[in-house]
């Protein structure tokens, strides 16, 4: 696919002398939701990190045609792709709506005007955040850290989203819920979707196309159809697909 | 009773110096993250610049105002050529970088201009101000005024513009902040040069009373940075707060406990200082960092 919104070809990324990713070929389409499955340590966090810019790479990396691997991570971020980190990232001591007015200073020029529209919106993607805007970001709970986190990565109005295991350290019933509006942002707000998470059912439901990840390397991928019977995804998380077993990864 | 106001009004004079250094410490510690051991040279550095200004016949009220403005271009270059290249390094090597940079512009101003002492004229006259049996010079009116309106000013910059939020999370998580598109240098570069403009209007509050020497900032920086610890490094209210009770404690405890006299008197705002870290650890004003996780 030449007219993908990201593409990437032999990515390879590295933490000093530790190559964590051996070549990643990879692509998304406008409007995709693509989820990114894998055991711990496959490699995902970081091939999220390395299309922010904010991990060394070799290998070739385009948004949208343009080649970014020369990028620092702010001006990625400004381009337009977004990323909800491990962990969330929120800053604490600042209140919920400065969080998110802090996402609408990155947004590209010529979108800056309609920053009051957008941050209603997302109070209205997400209310308990209206409820809490005056808060300390610090003070709310996982899933409320959650949604602040993608509702101030969409203030920037990205065309593509990154987010880095939505579900970790949250309720079933909250993860639930989270998903549901995850697969309503795409409409929304226009964006695409990368997703790293390790609940497969969940994200499989919500998801276009899979690609499994594991030890660095792309063991399976295609329509989320194809891996609904859970076979390809065990054995990719068992070590058994072709590429290297688990063992082997940082 | 008005003795005691008058000791109290006494003790401003020098309280008013370290308030104003300790907020050049909170303004830098909030803007960046990063305690600057060096902050009390570069005021004293922004001092003599004044002094060269003056000297050479440009008047006082223009004088400051190009201080402010090289003292916070110094800053920034500061950070873009030294403290920059630490960028990663962790905190130890930011903390061993600012006592170098305390030494360096130590030695590089006794050069200059060498040690002895000179005579700073107080930019706000020699007059007394009196007022219902009490009295204050009108450079503790000055420095009042002065001091509340650099508050003023950090504080709006701080909580009402965009260059202060970025500021506050480039200084807080400055991972996310480069995920949401903020440079992380550009913003520490901004950071610094905000601390050493303070830090300016503090050499200007300081001078006319310590006389400027190179070593003029050494004690009060220690007093300042004690006045961060009382009253909260991370609130710009209580290192002022801070930092003025320490110069009224200081003064009270000089006239009325008995032996300790001048020199000594010293060991009171340490000892209040201490007593309120027991209390409360973050400070008068300090905000503990509550995080649910």
């Amino acid at each position: 696919m030449s007219t993908g919104l990201l593409e990437t070809r032999r990515l390879v990324a590295r933490y000093g002398s530790v190559e964590v990713l051996h070549g990643i070929d990879l692509s998304i389409s406008p409007g995709e939701i693509v989820v990114l499955l894998g055991p711990n340590g496959a490699g995902k966090t970081t091939l999220l990190r390395a299309i922010s810019r904010v991990v060394a790479t070799r290998g070739a990396i385009t948004l949208a045609g343009v080649s970014i691997g020369g990028w620092s991570g702010a001006r990625t971020a400004r381009a337009g792709i977004g990323h909800v980190p491990e962990g969330r990232g929120t800053f604490p001591d600042l209140t919920v709506e400065e969080n998110l007015r802090l996402g609408g200073l990155a947004r590209p020029k010529g979108r800056r005007s309609t920053t009051r529209e957008d941050l209603a919106q997302v109070y209205a993607t997400f209310p308990v955040l209206a409820d809490m805007r005056r808060r300390a970001a610090g003070l709310l709970s996982g899933g409320q850290q959650q949604m602040l986190a993608i509702g101030r990565a969409l203030m920037a109005r990205p065309q593509l989203l990154l987010i880095d295991e939505p579900s970790l350290g949250l309720a079933p019933m909250v993860t639930q819920q989270l998903f549901e509006v995850l697969a309503g942002i795409r409409g929304e707000w226009s964006t695409s979707l990368l997703l790293a998470e390790q609940n497969a059912r969940l994200s499989l439901r919500i998801a276009d196309r899979a690609v499994v990840l594991a030890g660095g390397r792309v063991t399976a991928a295609g329509p989320t159809a194809d891996f609904r019977d859970g076979d390809v995804i065990r054995r990719a998380y068992l070590g058994e697909a072709a590429g290297d077993p688990v063992e082997d990864e940082k | 009773m008005t003795e005691l106001l008058q000791q109290v009004l006494d003790g401003l004079s020098t309280g008013l110096v370290y308030g104003m250094l300790a907020l050049a410490l909170s303004v830098i510690f909030q803007g960046t993250g990063m305690l600057n051991f060096s902050q009390g040279e570069m005021a004293t550095l922004s001092a003599y610049v004044t002094l060269v200004l003056t000297q050479a016949g440009v008047g006082f009220w223009v004088a400051l105002p190009l201080t402010v403005a090289l003292s916070a271009g110094g800053g920034a270059l500061i950070e873009r050529v030294l403290v920059r290249r630490l960028e990663g390094a962790g905190e130890l090597s930011l903390l061993t970088l600012s006592v170098a940079l305390l030494l360096g512009l130590n030695a590089l101003m006794s050069i200059i201009w060498t040690t002895d002492p000179r005579t700073f004229p107080s930019p706000f006259g020699k007059g007394l101000i009196e007022f219902a049996g009490l009295h204050m010079t009108v450079q503790q009116a000055g420095s009042l005024i002065t001091l509340l309106a650099v508050m003023a000013a950090t504080a709006l910059l701080f909580n009402r513009t965009s260059v202060g939020l970025r500021l506050r999370a480039v200084a807080q998580n400055p991972a996310s902040a480069t995920l949401l598109g903020q440079h992380q240098g550009l913003w520490l570069m901004v950071g610094w040069a905000v601390a050493a403009a303070v830090g300016a209007f503090a050499a200007v509050v300081a001078a006319p009373v310590l006389t400027l020497s190179p070593g003029m900032m050494a004690f009060p920086l220690l007093l300042a940075l004690a006045a961060g610890t009382l009253g909260g490094l991370s609130s710009r209210v209580g290192a002022v707060v801070g930092g003025v009770l320490i110069g009224i404690a200081d003064n009270l405890a000089s006239r009325y406990v008995p032996g300790l006299g001048r020199d000594l008197a010293i060991v009171a705002p340490f000892a209040l200082t201490a007593l309120v870290v027991m209390l409360r650890p973050a400070g008068l004003f300090g905000k503990t960092r509550t995080v649910r996780v």
